[in-house]
């Protein structure tokens, strides 16, 4: 147990600190946090368990706020118990129809019928659970762990079909998928891609360095000149940080101003983001998930006569609103936005949007 | 075995000495009450930035060196232990009166065994020191003499988080990244000392190329290797880290230890040393320099700030009014209320405070549980914890309002006033009774102001009171310069009441009066050779700037002095035996004829005013112009012309009558000079056949 708290304090320490940052990094920090905590934790009955995974969630959650792929694995996970309590539950009370009760919760969670009839999909206290219950939980969170593995694999062999011969691909700062996407689509055909360069954080530089070492015609262009070149291009490949309940995106600052020139210009914009960065909040203020740096790289604060006189904010991402998007292509398929609330049911439970115990 | 060591040496633990103690008192009265490294900066303890600071530097175990209200530090240390991951202990020792102190108790408890991080306990900073820890020891590998790492902060000389008291000058080699030299820079050079800078040439000899910077931002981040406590020890005067043990190593021949530095330029470092840089700091957290230790980062556990445009952070359990107007860079602490129509700017409210309908506050920064009533105005200033500001209070800029002081309804209290609601003199433990200012207060006030004097001042006394006041917070340079003439000019009051100040107010030709005196009667007193009285009379004459004449005008009356005319002969009172032992001093002091008719003038009138009677001031006169002419002092030339001028035959009535002495001898001059000149004329007759 205390041992536990101190790797929980750990990772909160680090979230707290900035010490892991990055969609990526931070959800495998914490799936692998919960598998411990899964496993080294007493636990009996559904209730129990979902409340220690839900503190610690809450915790890393708090820690930084703006991470939201801690929230995202900490519900996948959470729905993932649910689930398996719930087969478990069946498959004790009842032995016949199992796959019938399975599917059950699945189909109703979700409808205007669940709002009104039972409400009681948690399990009963009472239920003996058979002992392989949490070898299952663990063996099913293995497999949202594979599944981030393997989200770049089954991202980019969507690639061919989107990027084509000739085309120009215009996309800004640095995002694994979409450097993935793209060198991938680079083995079978040719193509130009145009990176804004994302400053302050020049991101878009390091993103031009590493196309252009596979092989792919890169040309990295000031973030102003984003408007002027719209015209010529073909597509927008974006990546986020983060894509919210309805559709929106937290990305890194610049990707509004992009993502506009795109709809002016009627040229699609497509985004490349694994499943686990999808998040069931809704921005109801578009500063909400945002992180605003050290302006430092804005203004150097060696210009001390300045510094007093002025305000400097250096933002680090945008809010782009989902009307602003064309498709995503997930770990799962290509979705329009208005496809995302489905994803959402699919993937987490209603009861788990906040962790309040 | 040895290697072994090795081994062990590879795996120590990163080890960081903090000085929760700011060994000074700029912060009172709010330190009377409190441990400085506790007080909230922007509602967190500025000891929490400097630990958090050192547990993102990988420190596994921290010294916390306390010493006024270290009970509070230690509570305070050992909770915030429990959140984190690092082992604190906390060193308290009641004698530690600056940083040297702290540094000796270190090495005589040998608690450290390995290189460590040198901080105060009010350092903020984002930097990341494992570049600044590696390079400090490669170097140590390289070179065991190589003592210390200085980490420095580049920015511009007017920048805000400069403390401007505490300018440093340092003299650096930037190839081997050495510093050479280092001399702290006041911001009001009064003295000769402070505008001048002393080098030892031979670093020019040693290193090619120097820089002398002045634009660094010294927040006394160190990495300092074993050896430092020890050499505090070994130099038992060292005070301060900078201006003595730097100094110093650096200025030491013998001990051959070099202290390097580390330039940094894109991270932030400061240290909150006064009531200016708590402002300062404040400002640049809420700014966000020191991202990622801003507040909505919660560093304290249980806090949970969110960030909102317009650099405002708010608690979540906040009540704003609807009316209420939250302008920019604003810090509200959980469970505060904020009335109508208030209005909040550049400023930190901490928790559970109530600020009431139409209060303005700006620039200023307001503690925990602070009760602000009905249509009250803050303006930059510092409201400790507890404190109750009455319906239509107005605080001036510059204010410290210490914890529970209850200021009345409808006061005014001035710019730059320090309230405490401690009862004067208040120790620990005596039960003195406050006795509330209402003038200061109001009618329904609870408190007084607090004066400097009362706290134990022991910063040096030749300090310029003005370096002092720039460190106050919201100090205007320009009002500074302004009233420094007032000052000066109210100094006379200041006179009659301080007796110890007469020294510097009196005039220089008085204190030459009084010199010259104290040296004779020393002289006299002692039995001194009259070449040392000499020698010390002609250093005062240069210290002073004066001539021979203003010296003569004092000498001689000093020798004439001890004559007492009255005496026998035998007693060595008598003028002849006071002439003949320092007759020879007024010699000294007579050059060419011009000083012998000027001395026989000051003869004339030393034995007119020193004796009332005439009959005593002739037995003195007598023989002193005898004993001069005898001696060759006055020749006889400048005794003649000193008879024969009108200036000695006007003065007073004694005076003259002291020149009716000299007949008989001017008589005797005269004629032997007649006779003299004969003699001459004889000769040239001879000459000329």
């Amino acid at each position: 147990m205390s041992k536990n708290n101190e790797l929980v304090d750990d990772l909160v320490a680090k979230l707290k600190r900035r010490q892991l940052v990055g969609s990526s990094a931070v959800a495998h920090a914490t799936l692998k946090l919960l598998i411990v905590v899964i496993s080294k934790n007493n636990w009996s009955t559904c209730n129990q368990l979902l409340n220690v995974v839900k503190s610690v969630g809450q915790r890393l959650v708090q820690a930084n706020p703006t991470e939201l792929a801690v929230g995202n694995i900490v519900r996948r996970v959470l729905h993932v118990i649910r689930e398996e309590f719930r087969e478990a539950e069946s498959s004790a009370s009842t032995n016949k129809n199992q796959s019938e009760f399975h599917a059950a919760p699945l189909t109703t969670s979700s409808s205007m019928y669940n709002l009104l009839g039972e409400t009681n999909s948690i399990p009963d206290d009472n239920v003996q659970y058979p002992s392989s219950l949490r070898s299952n939980i663990i063996q099913e969170i293995r497999e949202i762990k594979d599944e981030l593995e393997n989200i770049y694999d089954s991202i980019k062999n969507q690639a061919s079909l989107q990027i084509h011969s000739n085309e120009i691909i215009m996309t800004i700062g640095r995002s694994k998928t979409v450097e993935e996407f793209l060198k991938m689509a680079a083995v079978k055909r040719k193509f130009q891609v145009l990176v804004a360069e994302s400053a302050p954080s020049y991101s878009g530089q390091d993103m031009a360095v590493e196309l252009s070492k596979a092989g792919i015609e890169t040309t990295v262009i000031p973030d102003s000149a984003v408007f002027a070149v719209m015209s010529r291009v073909n597509k927008v490949i974006l990546g986020t940080h983060a894509v919210l309940a309805n559709g929106g995106l937290v990305a890194i600052s610049g990707t509004h101003m992009m993502a506009a020139a795109a709809k002016h210009h009627s040229i699609p914009v497509v985004v490349c983001t694994g499943l686990y960065k999808l998040s069931p909040l809704y921005p109801y203020d578009e500063d909400s998930f945002n992180v605003t740096f050290n302006p430092d790289s804005v203004l150097g604060f060696e210009e001390g006569d300045l510094i007093d006189k002025v305000t400097v904010t250096n933002p680090y991402y945008d809010y782009v609103s989902p009307d602003f998007v064309n498709l995503f292509i997930t770990n799962q398929g290509g979705h329009p936005p208005s496809y995302l609330y489905r994803l959402i049911v699919e993937n987490y439970d209603p009861n788990d949007h906040t962790f309040d115990l | 075995m040895p290697p072994k060591e090795k081994v062990e040496s590879t795996e120590q633990v990163l080890q960081a000495v903090i000085l929760a103690d700011s060994f000074d008192e700029r912060f009172q009265p709010i330190t009377l009450e409190t441990a400085r490294c506790l007080l909230p900066l922007c509602n967190v303890p500025l000891i929490s930035y400097t630990f958090e600071f050192l547990a993102v530097a990988g420190v596994q175990e921290v010294f916390v060196f306390c010493c006024s209200h270290s009970d509070k530090v230690k509570a305070f240390v050992k909770k915030y232990e429990k959140s984190s991951n690092m082992k604190i202990n906390t060193i308290v020792s009641q004698e530690l009166m600056s940083v040297g102190d702290a540094m000796r108790e270190l090495d005589a408890k040998q608690l450290i065994d390995t290189d460590f991080i040198l901080v105060t306990g009010d350092v903020v900073s984002n930097m990341k020191l494992d570049q600044v820890l590696e390079e400090h020891r490669a170097r140590r590998q390289a070179d065991k003499s190589a003592i210390m790492t200085m980490v420095l902060k580049k920015a511009s000389p007017q920048h805000r988080s400069r403390s401007v008291g505490d300018g440093s000058l340092f003299v650096l080699d930037q190839g081997s990244k050495e510093c050479l030299h280092y001399q702290p820079v006041k911001a009001f050079k009064s003295t000769r000392e402070d505008r001048r800078m002393t080098m030892n040439m031979e670093i020019f000899d040693k290193h090619p190329e120097i820089q002398l910077r002045n634009d660094l931002i010294d927040c006394q981040v160190d990495i300092c290797s074993v050896e430092v406590p020890a050499l505090f020890t070994e130099n038992f005067d060292y005070q301060d880290i900078r201006a003595d043990f730097v100094h110093g190593i650096l200025t030491s021949d013998l001990l051959g230890k070099t202290i390097h530095f580390h330039e940094v330029s894109d991270v932030y470092a400061a240290r909150v040393r006064s009531t200016q840089m708590y402002d300062a700091v404040s400002k640049d957290i809420i700014s966000r320099w020191t991202f990622p230790m801003v507040p909505d980062s919660n560093l304290q556990v249980g806090d949970c700030y969110e960030y909102r445009r317009g650099l405002v952070y708010k608690e979540k359990s906040v009540v704003l009014s609807r009316t209420c107007v939250v302008e920019e860079k604003v810090v509200i602490g959980a469970n505060t209320q904020i009335a109508e129509r208030a209005v909040l700017s550049n400023c930190v409210i901490g928790k559970n405070c109530i600020i009431g309908a139409n209060v303005k506050i700006d620039n200023a920064y307001i503690w925990d549980n602070v009760v602000i009533k009905d249509n009250c105005v803050v303006q930059h200033s510092i409201i400790a914890n507890d404190a109750v500001l009455e319906q239509g209070v107005t605080i001036n800029k510059g204010c410290l309002i210490s914890f529970k002081v209850t200021v009345g309804a409808n006061t005014t209290v001035p710019a730059y006033s320090r309230l405490t609601a401690l009862a004067e003199g208040e120790d620990d433990d005596s039960d003195a009774e406050l006795i509330s200012d209402p003038a200061v207060v109001g009618a329904t006030g609870r408190g007084r102001s607090f004066t400097e004097a009362e706290g134990s001042d022991d910063e040096d006394e030749d300090e310029d009171p003005k370096n002092k006041q720039v460190n106050m917070l919201a100090f205007d340079m320009s009002e500074l310069l302004l009233a420094t003439k007032e000052q000066e000019d109210s100094a006379s009051d200041f006179e009659s009441e301080a007796s110890d100040l007469e020294e510097d107010q009196i005039s220089p030709e008085e204190e030459l009066d009084r010199e010259v005196a104290a040296t004779l009667d020393r002289a006299f007193q002692d039995g001194h050779d009259v070449d040392i009285a000499v020698l010390e009379l002609n250093t005062l004459r240069m210290a002073t700037f004066s001539n021979f004449k203003e010296m003569r005008k004092r000498v001689i009356p000093g020798v004439l002095k001890h004559i007492d005319p009255a005496a026998r002969p035998g007693s060595g009172k008598t003028a002849k035996e006071i002439l003949n032992r320092w007759g020879s001093l007024v010699g000294k002091m007579i050059h060419d004829e011009e000083d012998q008719l000027d001395g026989a003038y000051v003869l004339q009138r030393a034995c007119a005013t020193l004796y009332q009677d005439v009959a005593q001031a002739q037995r003195v006169f007598a023989p002193a112009l005898r004993y001069f002419y005898d001696e060759d002092i006055l020749e006889e030339d400048a005794i003649l012309e000193w008879y024969h001028s009108e200036k000695s035959q006007q003065g007073t009535d004694v005076e003259r009558q002291l020149r009716e002495v000299a007949v008989p001898m001017i008589q005797y001059l005269e004629q032997s000079e007649s006779e003299e000149s004969d003699d001459d004329d004889e000769d040239e007759d001879e000459d000329s056949e």
